[in-house]
């Protein structure tokens, strides 16, 4: 296997773990969120 | 098949709480955690009354602790000393939560602080644990291995009136576990949760005692902590029902049993994350019910005391007639389940080990 190859296999294993934990972080932030928003909502 | 719970005043379906009971207690059993977080709302979900899902739990949790209690009773991991200085804050913390309770109940808000409690408590837990498994999972994968310091020094270990603390190996300023049990009690009065997730990490992290010592411990300080508050509960608001906590401590002490045991077989640090998600979908799912859900009008169930069956019946006037001795009654009913448990534990798993000497 060429060199080129094997860096792009690396490449996108590393953009799939970048998008993972983004995907988790967004997740995150969104049910965060929610809740904030709700809460001042709720009692606004 | 639904059964009536005749202080509660809902009818619920048996099999459902068992089965819930008992999923709550293996996931307890598997990571060590105690189950009053997640098994409240599901009590809320299948429409238990949140002041009543607190009260009962609280209960359920006294017979889980005891039996997890006796366990370690039996193995002699067990520091009494530094548990009796956070009974005391936990004492006075329940005191104050109960009083909290009582004030936003007679406001009418106490079903929304429940719910808003549960929600935040979940969402925090939740996200540390996704964050901690994920990196755990992360580092494992790279092979890195994190230096931790040996000493970390808190403004809290700076607190006057030490005293040594002979198991533990330690000389601690009595405030720090005080303080701790102020804040589990107060948290357990309102949540109806045994407050372990909050007290093992302290006593790892800020009191430092050793490990082996810290899950007795705390099943301990439980045992205490859930003792006043299901008495409170049972006294102020007569909220025990004795119906629906029979099938709590059934399920879950079965749940703990299995729970403990897959624990010994598998590696569940990375089934962790998957807790955690739960968590937050519990959280997300009382977050809906809370802000978004259309307010129905709850329909008025009315069952005439003659329909109700000799046992229903009996609990309802032993509380009414009797309400501090009825609050003694299912603390010791929920110890004597409790003990119970624990030695047939003990006795099945020596009839075991005899069986596989005899068997070499």
């Amino acid at each position: 296997m060429s060199f080129s190859i094997i860096k792009t296999v690396k490449k996108l294993s590393n953009f799939k773990v970048t998008f993972i934990k983004t995907g988790i972080f967004v997740s995150l932030a969104a049910y965060w969120g929610v809740i904030l928003v709700g809460t001042f909502i709720t009692f606004g | 098949m639904d059964v009536f719970l005749p202080i509660a005043q809902v009818f619920v379906n048996p099999i459902e709480i068992l089965l819930l009971s008992a999923i709550v207690g293996v996931l307890s059993g598997l990571f060590g955690v105690g189950g009053g977080f997640l098994m409240t709302p599901f009590l809320i979900f299948l429409g238990v009354p949140p002041a009543y899902a607190v009260a009962n739990e609280a209960n359920n949790i006294l017979a889980t602790s005891v039996s997890g209690s006796t366990t370690h009773y039996l193995k002699n991991t067990l520091d009494y000393k530094m548990g009796l200085m956070i009974v005391i804050g936990g004492t006075v913390g329940t005191a104050l939560g109960i009083y909290t309770f009582t004030y936003f109940k007679g406001i009418g808000k106490i079903d929304t602080v429940i719910s808003l409690a549960y929600m935040y408590i979940l969402a925090i837990i939740g996200t540390l644990m996704l964050v901690e498994s994920l990196s755990e999972i992360d580092r494992a994968k790279r092979n890195l291995i994190v230096k931790k310091k040996l000493h970390v020094h808190y403004w809290i270990h700076g607190l006057p009136l030490r005293m040594r603390f002979p198991k533990s190996k330690l000389y601690e300023s009595i405030f720090t576990p005080i303080i701790i049990g102020l804040f589990v009690g107060f948290i357990a009065a309102i949540m109806g949760i045994g407050g372990a997730f909050i007290l093992v990490p302290a006593m790892i992290y800020i009191i430092k005692m050793p490990t082996k010592l810290v899950p007795g411990t705390s099943l301990f300080v439980t045992i205490f902590v859930s003792v006043i508050v299901t008495f409170l509960h049972s006294f102020n608001f007569g909220s025990i029902d004795l119906m629906l906590v029979v099938m709590l401590v059934i399920g879950s002490i079965i749940g703990v049993q299995i729970g403990q045991k897959l624990g010994e077989k598998i590696d569940s640090s990375g089934l962790k994350a998957l807790l955690a998600i739960l968590l937050l979908l519990v959280g997300i799912a009382i977050a809906y019910e809370t802000f978004f859900a259309e307010q129905t009008e709850k329909e008025i169930i009315q069952v005439l005391t003659s329909d109700l069956n000799f046992f229903s019946l009996f609990i309802l006037e032993f509380s009414e007639d009797m309400p501090f001795f009825y609050g003694l009654f299912s603390i010791m009913f929920a110890i004597f389940l409790g003990v119970g448990a624990a030695l047939i534990r003990k006795f099945f798993s020596s009839l075991r080990k005899k069986y596989a000497l005899k068997a070499k």
